[in-house]
């Protein structure tokens, strides 16, 4: 039996039963689709996550308190809410004087409420030098980042987020000159930044005071340590290079000869973004598998509908073994088919899915203003376009050896 | 062109044998026209079951254009079927939701014709049915007759050496059955092998010879004196 006429009988058995074939198609067509959705806008959280580790600036080292105890799947004790002070000035100067060390800057963080008049908000403060603005990549959108003599005169200024901006100033209005209180300490504010979004670290950058490190470590926390300290790796230098040269540094001045007993933890922007990226992926893979169950669900649909279609069809059949079809010929013929059911489910699937996935990028970058890519995976189609024949072949070979093995007599007598 | 020997069919039922065909033996020759007639259980079905290749049989031989049935694969007696054999059955058995065109084109579907080919063959074979300007009705919209016509287009279009007629007549007016017979007749006194299975002794008397069966044996085998040959209007 031909190709050509496989395809064209199946063609007009589904086209004869359109409704019938429509509703056996639907598992199929919310399984793919379900699959592209949650691929496509995993790969738009992907790029969205990764996109704000790229904008912590370029060249990045990140130094966190705490070590890891060397242990693969242990995170920093600092990242774990557990307060470590291993990280001090002396360490920032020692970094500052290598040369593979093209610029350090610093963070104390904390938090407590912002006040304008009546208006407050709980916000995250950070106590920064003034080239965090240029190596963080902090750009003042209206006024003007502070400077080195702001953070040696201990000068009560701050830098303040675009939200926390319209929160506490009213939309429109110029808080620069204006005076906020941060945790009960009084702030000029001489800068507004531009919208950033949630940082890496899960920080709303939007909603962020940022003011000089002097008087957040003397003033406002009482503290000498930092809460993490970034290290932009001198462009001339291999940035493992650097990442080494940091963490000898650093045991030098922490007296560590044991690598395995470092109380700090570095990763390089690379290391971060790689390890992002396998999270999300895997996030990703998660999903489309749950989302794939429904693909079970629709194959035995269409099990069902085939086995009931054998039956109906049985005297079909018979004839068709009478005039000189094989057992291979009726076997192809069905399998044809449910294989055709669940192909042009999966193609409705993926027009479906990526109606879905445009719409879910028009509410999200017109509707909440943030800069979402359109993501639509060619992996993804593959696979709904593979994974929805295999569903087909696999629900659809049972009954079409069903088919297949009825007696030409018995099928001829069947009523 | 067909031999049988002591044919045998057995059907074992919960260990319970019953005998189809207790050893029926006879010979039909290339451009014979042979009614099998018998009462319900007589063992005609199952005879033709095995003639035309549905079936096999449990005990003695079938030859058929010099070939041992029982040497032959599912496959080969498939191929037999589709380029040896023509069925026309009571019940017409058409897709009714396919075309005329549609459901005469099945079995060269299975010859692996040439699509281009085939309109042609098609075509002819309709035409020697007198259904030319049914070609691409669906065959729901005919009448039994018309059903019953296209029914033998279809078991002509591969040009078959045996037309097996089960009952042809038996669903139709007297006037569909008399226009069915005109073709079967035209068919054999063209050259055709036709074998008829009928209980109607008007319909088997258009035959050159008639096989009665009784209880799965031969009753008699009897020529017939002075066949009912029709007007013949198709294939004169």
């Amino acid at each position: 039996m031909r190709v050509s006429d496989l395809i064209k009988s199946s063609r007009a058995t589904l086209k004869h039963g359109k409704m019938r074939s429509l509703l056996t198609m639907l598992g199929i067509v919310i399984g793919i689709s379900s699959v592209i959705i949650l691929m496509s806008i995993g790969a738009s959280a992907q790029d969205y996550i990764l996109s704000q580790v790229q904008g912590l600036g370029s060249n990045l080292i990140i130094i966190i308190p705490g070590g890891t105890n060397n242990g693969k799947f242990s995170s920093p004790a600092s990242a774990q809410g557990i307060i470590v002070t291993s990280l001090k000035q002396q360490d920032v100067d020692a970094l500052g004087r290598d040369p593979s060390v093209a610029a350090v800057t610093e963070e104390s963080r904390g938090q407590g409420a912002a006040s304008f008049g009546d208006n407050s908000e709980t916000i995250t403060f950070d106590g920064v030098p003034a080239n965090f603005f240029t190596v963080r990549n902090f750009v003042v959108q209206n006024g003007y980042p502070f400077t080195d003599a702001d953070v040696s005169a201990y000068n009560h200024v701050a830098v303040i987020g675009s939200s926390l901006a319209t929160t506490l100033f009213g939309a429109g209005s110029d808080p620069v000159g204006q005076f906020i209180q941060v945790k009960n300490v009084q702030f000029r504010v001489v800068g507004v930044l531009e919208k950033k979004g949630t940082g890496a670290f899960g920080i709303d950058q939007d909603n962020l005071v940022l003011v000089p490190i002097t008087v957040a470590q003397k003033q406002m926390l009482g503290v000498d340590y930092f809460t993490d300290v970034m290290v932009q790796a001198n462009s001339s230098y291999n940035i493992d290079f650097a990442k080494a040269r940091v963490q000898n540094i650093l045991e030098q001045d922490h007296s560590i000869t044991d690598p395995n007993k470092d109380d700090f933890t570095i990763e390089t922007q690379q290391d971060v973004l790689s390890l992002l990226g396998n999270i999300t992926n895997i996030l990703t893979l998660f999903l489309a598998a749950i989302a794939s169950i429904s693909l079970v669900v629709g194959g035995i649909g269409i099990m069902n509908i085939m086995l009931v279609s054998v039956i109906e069809r049985t005297k079909e059949i018979g004839l068709r073994k009478s005039v000189g079809a094989t057992n291979k010929d009726i076997l192809q013929q069905f399998l044809v088919e449910s294989v055709m059911l669940t192909f042009i489910g999966g193609i409705i699937g993926i027009a479906i899915g990526g109606l879905v996935v445009g719409l879910a990028w028009l509410v999200i970058t017109k509707g909440f203003a943030v800069p979402w890519t359109f993501e639509f995976p060619m992996s993804a189609i593959l696979l709904a376009v593979a994974v929805s024949s295999i569903t087909g072949i696999a629900f659809g070979i049972y009954p079409a050896q069903q088919a297949a093995r009825k007696s030409p007599i018995e099928a001829l007598r069947y009523e | 062109m067909i031999e049988v020997n002591d044919l045998k069919k057995d059907y074992i039922d919960e260990g319970e044998v019953t005998s189809a065909l207790r050893g029926v033996s006879f010979t039909i020759h290339k451009g014979d026209f042979v009614s099998i007639m018998g009462p319900s259980g007589s063992g005609k079905s199952t005879l033709v079951q095995i003639l035309s290749f549905l079936d096999r049989s449990t005990g003695g031989s079938y030859t058929f254009n010099g070939k041992k049935i029982d040497d032959l694969s599912d496959v080969e007696l498939a191929h037999i079927r589709n380029k040896s054999i023509g069925f026309v059955f009571q019940s017409f058995n058409l897709l009714t939701r396919l075309s005329v065109y549609e459901n005469v084109e099945i079995p060269l579907i299975y010859s692996d014709v040439d699509p281009a080919a085939r309109k042609k063959m098609i075509e002819t074979a309709v035409h020697n049915v007198g259904l030319d300007e049914k070609l691409y009705v669906e065959t729901a919209k005919l009448s039994g007759g018309q059903k019953q016509r296209i029914a033998i287009a279809r078991a002509l279009v591969n040009d078959p050496d045996v037309i097996f007629a089960d009952e042809p007549t038996g669903n139709l007016d007297s006037v569909s059955g008399a226009q069915v017979m005109d073709i079967l007749d035209g068919l054999n006194q063209a050259g055709r092998t036709v074998i008829l299975v009928t209980h109607e002794t008007n319909t088997a008397e258009f035959a050159d010879r008639i096989i009665r069966l009784r209880d799965g044996a031969i009753e008699s085998d009897t020529p017939v004196h002075n066949p009912r040959h029709s007007k013949n209007q198709f294939f004169k």
